[in-house]
């Protein structure tokens, strides 16, 4: 177990290096730098300007000090804000991002495995029915569309009620958070409604589960005991990827809400060509992502013996 | 416990009859079953894929979904009482407790994500009521009971871990841990090599020796039967075609197709009289199964009236019985290796009314 940890660690890496090398790479290819802004500057300050960033090297000497300083943990400063550290900027709002989006991702899971799990006992009636046309509609509708209607109806319960339940927006308390991470995990919740419904009706209808009939165990008892762990198990495949997706993805409704998360800097680093700020968001996310699907990975060897001796 | 064979009745079914609902239409998997098993004893129940062997024993159990699967007509009685529909019976629980079954795979017949001993140990705790420490032990010791060497260390070992003799053996703990009176064996040697085939089978025997529980055998392989039963029921298309004790029913076979069943089965001589005998043709379609006898299409012997009237079971010895019209005191045709009943006791012997009587 030790061993796999270790190797999946490594391979971990490898794979952050190259996410970081061809995001360098795409990065310089695409027209434009970070100084070439509205404001037009003449050559001589373009020129210092470019001596003071290190970028009239060569783009080989620049990934290589590049390289350098991030494995020293120094992803540099930014181009287009003042005084602000990639590492401050990861700091402050990552944090927030991470709240959001574990939140999120936990709704979509206990959601998704809950609603499956109904769908596939109440096969082809109509609590399957109902929750897989909600499932069709939470998979297709996006989530700013949710979020605006979620605002919309947060109102008007807030004002029919004549006291706030719960805040339409901003960031700061738990009760800030419950509707943001609803709107964002929605989608994913579908989609996991969805592969938990398929995996439960194969392990309803598979030999073990007639074994437990034949030994005379209560349905509660098959259900709990039997099948809900052995169905969870795709479900918990995809939930790495998922928590990622969830965390860096929630731009959109980081904006709607007005959440001071990581995705607004990262959309607009790239809009602005901000080659610190992209480089240091996009390395962390790729870290994150890896990271959570290597978590993933040890977890589900836990859940299911047969992978850990593999 | 005894190894004594009583005479009582143990478990009886009674004019089963199964159907599934299906989109092409009603199957009707089995059409008026009848068998009964004492203390102590093996039924075996014969035929081949699809005949309604499982599924009657499946629907005792109340193991097919229903829907589609449906019970139509019959019972089942367990000393007297009827059980079917039931899971409880005196408080006690029909599967699991009274009734162990197990299965043709046990590679897939075991939940992957549990341990071996945890998977005996929850039949004790839901029909005993031990404790989790308690059932465990217990649980440790069914498996030295069925001769898993290092019993202690396989009981935390997961299904993957073992090999299918090995499941087998875990499943058979299983079954009988809660000495159940009755072992239900779906072809449990099926899916092993032969080697190991020999050791389940002994095991079954050397337990039902021990605990004196009656075994109903499903089975496709006279080899097994040979070896297993007391006595035999030859299941086709949905019915009981020939019942009787071991010996009279391959010395006296009195069913035709029980006749194609031995000349399928493979002996040790190898010269050109002992070549295999497939039964040409196919089972009937059961969404319509034939006004006659089912075997009709398949039979070299078939008559007029074998396509227009199912037999009845014909009585043709002591607890032997034969659907089959060859058997009618009343047919004077003779059939090379077919047991008829010598023409002095026809006289005496009542025959052709026997319709739903019990093996």
């Amino acid at each position: 177990m030790l061993w796999y940890t270790l190797k999946r660690l490594l391979q971990g890496v490898i794979t952050v290096w190259f996410i970081a090398t061809a995001t360098f790479i795409g990065m310089h290819n695409v027209p434009g730098d970070p100084l070439s802004g509205e404001r037009a500057t003449n050559a001589a300050i373009r020129a210092n300007l470019e001596a003071r960033y290190g970028l009239d090297r060569p783009v080989t000497e620049q990934y290589f000090i590049y390289m350098r300083n991030m494995l020293r943990g120094d992803f540099g400063i930014s181009y287009t804000q003042q005084n602000r550290e990639v590492n401050d900027i990861i700091r402050e709002h990552f944090p927030v991002s991470a709240t959001l989006g574990v939140l999120a991702v936990l709704f979509a899971a206990l959601g998704g495995i809950l609603f499956g799990a109904l769908t596939a006992l109440f096969r082809n009636r109509l609590p399957d029915y109902i929750i897989m046309f909600l499932v069709i509609l939470g998979i297709s509708v996006p989530s700013f569309v949710f979020a605006a209607l979620g605002q919309l109806s947060l109102v008007n319960i807030n004002s029919v009620l004549g006291f706030s339940v719960l805040p339409v927006a901003g960031w700061g308390s738990v009760s800030h958070m419950l509707l943001p991470a609803l709107v964002l995990g929605l989608g994913t919740m579908a989609y996991m409604t969805r592969l938990m419904r398929s995996s439960m009706l194969e392990v309803m209808s598979s030999d073990y589960i007639r074994t437990a009939k034949a030994k005379g165990l209560s349905p509660t008892r098959i259900f709990s005991r039997h099948q809900l762990r052995n169905a969870a198990l795709p479900v918990i495949t995809v939930l790495g990827p998922a928590i990622a997706a969830i965390t860096t993805g929630g731009f959109v409704v980081e904006l709607v809400f007005a959440i001071p998360g990581l995705g607004r800097y990262f959309v607009q680093a790239v809009q602005q060509l901000d080659y610190t700020v992209i480089m240091g968001t996009t390395v962390f996310y790729g870290a994150f992502l890896v990271f959570m699907v290597i978590l993933v990975d040890l977890v589900y060897g836990w859940i299911d013996p047969r992978v850990r001796l593999q | 416990m005894s190894a004594n064979v009583s005479n009582e009745t143990l478990l009886s079914v009674d004019n089963l009859h199964v159907e599934f609902a299906t989109y092409g239409g009603i199957v009707q998997a089995v059409r008026g079953v009848s068998f009964s098993v004492e203390t102590g004893q093996t039924l075996a129940i014969v035929g081949e894929s699809g005949c309604g062997k499982s599924v009657s024993m499946q629907a005792v159990m109340g193991l097919i979904p229903m829907p589609p699967g449906r019970i139509r007509q019959g019972s089942a009685k367990l000393r007297g009482q009827d059980f079917l529909g039931k899971t409880h019976i005196d408080g006690k629980a029909i599967c699991g407790d009274e009734i162990g079954m197990i299965f043709q795979d046990p590679m897939s017949s075991l939940n992957p994500t549990m341990r071996i001993g945890d998977q005996i140990a929850e039949t004790l705790e839901v029909h005993r009521g031990y404790s989790r420490s308690q059932a465990f032990a217990r649980a440790i010791e069914l498996l030295e009971l069925v001769k898993i060497p290092e019993a202690e260390k396989r009981a935390r070992q997961y299904p993957f871990e073992f090999s299918g003799g090995m499941l087998q053996r875990a499943m058979i703990a299983m079954a009988i841990a809660c000495k159940p009176s009755v072992l239900i064996a779906d072809e449990p040697t099926t899916a092993l090599d032969v080697t190991i085939q020999a050791q389940i089978l002994d095991l079954l025997k050397e337990i039902q020796q021990e605990t004196g529980m009656a075994i109903i055998l499903i089975t496709h392989d006279l080899a097994v039967v040979a070896r297993m039963a007391d006595k035999v029921a030859v299941m086709y298309a949905g019915q009981i075609v020939e019942s009787a004790s071991v010996d009279d029913l391959f010395y006296k076979s009195a069913h035709p197709y029980t006749l194609g069943l031995k000349l399928a089965m493979p002996s040790n001589r190898s010269d050109a009289a002992n070549q295999l005998q497939p039964i040409p043709g196919s089972p009937p379609d059961l969404f319509s199964p034939p006004a006659g006898c089912a075997y009709c299409a398949r039979c070299p012997w078939a008559m007029q009236v074998c396509q227009g009237d199912n037999p009845p079971p014909f009585v043709v010895g002591d607890r032997h019985y034969a659907r089959c019209w060859l058997q009618h005191p009343q047919n004077e045709r003779d059939i090379d290796g077919l047991y008829r009943v010598p023409a002095e006791q026809v006289a005496d012997g009542p025959s052709g009314s026997a319709k739903g009587s019990t093996v």
